[in-house]
């Protein structure tokens, strides 16, 4: 018989059917029995030591200072212990990839697509959300002339020709079916007049 | 943070390295009757960003080199692969032989991207002497245009000074507030011009034009149609006749539009190259559409025949009465050469108007 099995049978640590097997051959043999009972014995022994008290124990006394170890216990706990810190909803550092990606991609739309194009997508994109029904009103085909207080302007082919007169608002400024715009400009100081016009090829 | 800052950096120099500048070409005929004193290209870039965005700030100091007095004056401004043609004039010169005049050209074009750096070119488009000849290639069929400037000039310089015999210096002093004052109430709306069919098939509309008589006028308008939608208007047609016995070649219609408001504005023109010989009639039709950059409620259209180019050249314009009809006065723009009158009573005063007029 197994030295382990004897000394869980003597701390009754055993279960209920390996508990009988061991008892049925404590019974028939001697060597266990005298090993059980000595087991048993030291059991017994270490029970009456741990039941002795030290003379001369005040209660009281004793249980202040366990209080007091365990506050200051729970006080040294709080020191050494990593304070919980709230985590944010986004962190920063994904946030600021995201804004560095917005930035070059901005910069490469910028630098690569011409405004014309720009445009178009966006008509485009508003046509889309719209329905089409922005589309429907303005199907264009041909080259666009155009006069406004900023200058004249024509559109053809992606392209675009602009004509200003030195950041000064025209005075006047038409359009015609044959496909011209001019604006009209007069300098303020010299009182020289000056048209200038855009015309489709 | 060293990878920032690179990133940084790059995006920086990326973009600093697409302005690059542009080359310049001068080109005037060897008889040219202009000649290029100096020029001043200096604050002209271009700036590649998908295509060449090209702009010139130029600034040419020229010399009447004919031995006649220059009235107007072209220049064709235009880029290689660029989108159309522009051209930058001077309406009211009156540059005598030997003397000099300065051009400023303001110019933003976009064209796709090619190798090498962008060139601008300035060419001489036409001139126009005080005894209405012209020279020039006339690319732009700006002979025509310019011609008009110089019969509207003549007319209203003429109007100005039988006022100023008349009325004396106060007579003309008022026509000058009056006149001040019509262009500081121009009602004019920004308006794009679309070649080709633009239409909104659901919610146009066709409606009527109707003209105003002038009775002194060659040609006279009538039955016109145009198609109305949504802040657009677009295929106007209409009929005009040759009443006068002379043959025509060009006529143009001024197109008015009004608005729900019953605000009033002049939209655009309608110039046609037709020939009509004396008592015909023809048909004007254009494919072409009117688009407001801001929403109108069209209500109605109205014309009026503007300007005709006989078969020898020569032109018809309105004449002062005509245009003193109250409704046509508000409507119609002053003169390149009134706005220049005005402006010279504007800085200088009366007297210094009545010695301008003394020129003439």
């Amino acid at each position: 018989m197994a030295e382990t099995d004897l000394a869980l049978y003597a701390a009754h640590d055993l279960p209920f059917w390996r508990a009988g097997v061991v008892r049925f051959h404590v019974r028939g043999c001697g060597e266990c029995r005298g090993l059980l009972d000595a087991l048993c014995a030291d059991r017994q022994e270490l029970r009456r030591s741990a039941d002795d008290m030290p003379a001369n124990v005040d209660w009281d006394q004793l249980a202040a200072e366990m209080t007091a170890n365990i506050r200051v216990g729970l006080a040294a706990g709080e020191c050494v212990t990593p304070r919980e810190r709230k985590v944010a909803a986004i962190s920063w550092r994904p946030a600021a990839i995201a804004a560095g990606l917005v930035v070059l991609l901005a910069g490469a739309w910028w630098l690569n697509i011409p405004r014309s194009d720009t445009e178009t997508i966006g008509r485009a994109l508003r046509d889309m959300a719209t329905g089409g029904r922005i589309s429907a009103t303005q199907e264009e085909r041909g080259p666009v002339v155009g006069a406004s207080s900023s200058g004249v302007e024509l559109l053809e082919n992606g392209g675009r020709m602009g004509i200003e007169q030195r950041g000064l608002e025209p005075v006047m400024f038409s359009v015609s079916t044959q496909g011209s715009a001019s604006a009209r400009y007069v300098d303020q100081d010299t009182g020289q007049v000056t048209i200038t016009a855009t015309y489709v090829q | 943070m060293s990878n920032k800052i690179y990133i940084a950096l790059a995006l920086a120099g990326a973009i600093s390295l697409q302005a690059q500048a542009i080359n310049h070409k001068i080109d005037f005929p060897k008889d040219s009757p202009v000649s290029l004193l100096s020029e001043d290209f200096g604050n002209s870039n271009a700036t590649a960003r998908g295509a060449n965005l090209i702009e010139v700030n130029a600034g040419l100091s020229l010399r009447n080199s004919s031995q006649k007095r220059i009235r107007s004056m072209t220049l064709m401004v235009s880029t290689p692969d660029a989108a159309g043609k522009g051209s930058v004039s001077v309406p009211t010169l009156d540059a005598g032989p030997g003397e000099t005049f300065s051009v400023h050209i303001g110019t933003r074009l976009i064209r796709p991207l090619t190798a090498g750096n962008p060139v601008v070119e300035v060419t001489l488009d036409g001139v126009l002497f005080d005894d209405l000849s012209f020279y020039g290639p006339d690319v732009l069929h700006s002979q025509r245009t310019m011609i008009r400037w110089e019969l509207e000039a003549q007319r209203d310089r003429k109007y100005f000074k039988t006022l100023l015999a008349t009325s004396g210096a106060e007579g003309l002093r008022k026509e000058m507030l009056s006149s001040l004052a019509r262009q500081g109430d121009s009602s004019q709306r920004g308006v794009q011009m679309v070649r080709g069919r633009a239409t909104n098939l659901d919610t146009e509309r066709e409606s009527q034009f109707a003209f105003l008589d002038i009775p002194e006028s060659p040609v006279e308008a009538s039955s016109g149609m145009a198609r109305i939608g949504a802040s657009l208007a677009g295929a106007p047609r209409f009929e005009v006749r040759n009443r006068s016995n002379r043959p025509v070649r060009h006529l143009e219609v001024a197109w008015i539009v009004k608005d729900q408001q019953g605000r009033e504005f002049l939209a655009a023109s309608m110039p046609a190259d037709m020939t009509l010989v004396p008592n015909q009639t023809g048909q004007v039709v254009q494919d072409a559409a009117l688009r407001f950059d801001r929403p109108i409620s069209i209500d109605s259209m109205s014309g009026f025949v503007s300007s005709v180019e006989f078969a020898d050249g020569s032109q018809w314009i309105p004449s002062r009465g005509a245009l003193d009809q109250a409704r046509l006065r508000q409507l119609i723009n002053p003169s390149p050469e009134e706005q220049r009158l005005s402006q010279i009573y504007t800085r200088k005063g009366i007297q210094a108007l009545i010695e301008e007029l003394k020129k003439f």
